[in-house]
């Protein structure tokens, strides 16, 4: 199937949010998404992006039962190891299960690592759920490896009145 | 003893920060895995887009305990994005030198980075801890922070340079 891959507009922020929000049902957890369509174009197409998309897009004659022509999408943004210095952080990667299996995932994939690469970056993290199986093997597939498993490290969070609190140095 | 200062970093204070980054890798028992040069971290940390911010613990020259060293702990951070709730913090490094712990200089680093998260609008901190690090994990629990990895089932994967090539490289 013909597809482009290309970097996300502000005008695909609605796209983009549609497809967030069919990830995060995906995911089981619909109710978490607070970003809106608005967010999103502030956040990622002002003068200093907090993150960075890529599109994957359809001619007109394959688009989706409902219509769609973009039907996939990436958001990664720039971190840093300080180990090994410049990373790319690949914070999302989704395509409307009716374009799957068409290399379409790999090839943004495949996008994020040579944005990646050409801005010094020699890594790049992500996260998975452990139940998602289809996704762990495609990842694993593609050379990546396991760090959580591998060196027994934990993503932790601390946020609302958690985070507050810290910062009022409170205990 | 009470007297510390906790400021921005400052281009002269890479080689302190490069130190405080192997110590604290040897201490991961990661020494050897610290390929980051001072030219990095200055390039990286004090350009026209930092890929990373630093703040710096510093003791005036009546306290120091170590001879020489003046710049006694450190945390390196940087913003990272959430499709579902916006702007984060990233803490990637937390130090403090063994010389220097249980005078409440972490707590105040940490406070500090709070404080930054919230007022950018940050909902959450993030990081990594291993977890075979008990004690650092029971100071970060004490704070508040959960483990999403435990609770929700995340896994951190990475894929290094080599395969970012081969995957950059495919049609």
């Amino acid at each position: 199937m013909d597809f482009t891959i290309r970097a996300a507009t502000l005008e695909d922020c609605k796209d983009i949010s549609r497809m967030i929000l069919e990830l995060a049902e995906y995911e089981k957890v619909l109710d978490q998404v607070k970003i809106t369509q608005r967010d999103l174009e502030q956040d990622g197409f002002s003068k200093n992006p907090f993150f960075h998309g890529i599109i994957a897009e359809v001619p007109e004659h394959h688009k989706s039962g409902e219509g769609h022509t973009k039907v996939g999408y990436s958001l990664y943004f720039y971190s840093y190891s300080s180990f090994k210095g410049r990373a790319v952080y690949m914070e999302d990667l989704y395509v409307m299960p009716e374009f799957r299996g068409k290399g379409i995932g790999k090839a943004l994939m495949s996008k994020v690592s040579q944005l990646g690469l050409a801005a010094g970056c020699t890594q790049m993290n992500f996260t998975v759920l452990d139940w998602n199986k289809s996704s762990l093997d495609f990842y694993l597939k593609q050379g990546c490896w396991d760090v959580t498993s591998d060196l027994g490290y934990h993503c932790m969070r601390c946020e609302g009145d958690a985070l507050e609190q810290l910062a009022q140095g409170d205990l | 003893m009470a007297n510390f200062i906790l400021r921005k970093a400052e281009p002269q204070d890479v080689p302190d920060i490069l130190r405080l980054i192997k110590e604290l890798a040897k201490y991961e028992d990661m020494e050897d895995q610290v390929k980051l040069t001072e030219k990095d971290l200055l390039e990286d940390g004090f350009g026209n887009h930092p890929f990373y911010h630093c703040v710096v613990a510093d003791v005036p020259a009546e306290h120091q305990k170590v001879e020489g060293y003046s710049v006694i702990g450190f945390a390196m951070y940087y913003f990272t994005y959430d499709p579902w709730i916006g702007k984060l913090l990233y803490l990637e490094d937390f130090y403090v030198m063994t010389e220097y712990r249980g005078f409440g200089i972490g707590s105040e680093i940490l406070k500090t980075l709070s404080d930054t998260a919230v007022k950018n609008r940050c909902s959450s901190m993030h990081f990594i801890v291993a977890e075979s690090n008990k004690a650092s994990i029971d100071f970060y629990k004490r704070r508040g922070a959960s483990d999403l990895s435990l609770q929700e089932g995340w896994r951190l994967f990475r894929i290094d340079k080599e395969n970012l090539l081969k995957l950059s490289a495919e049609e």
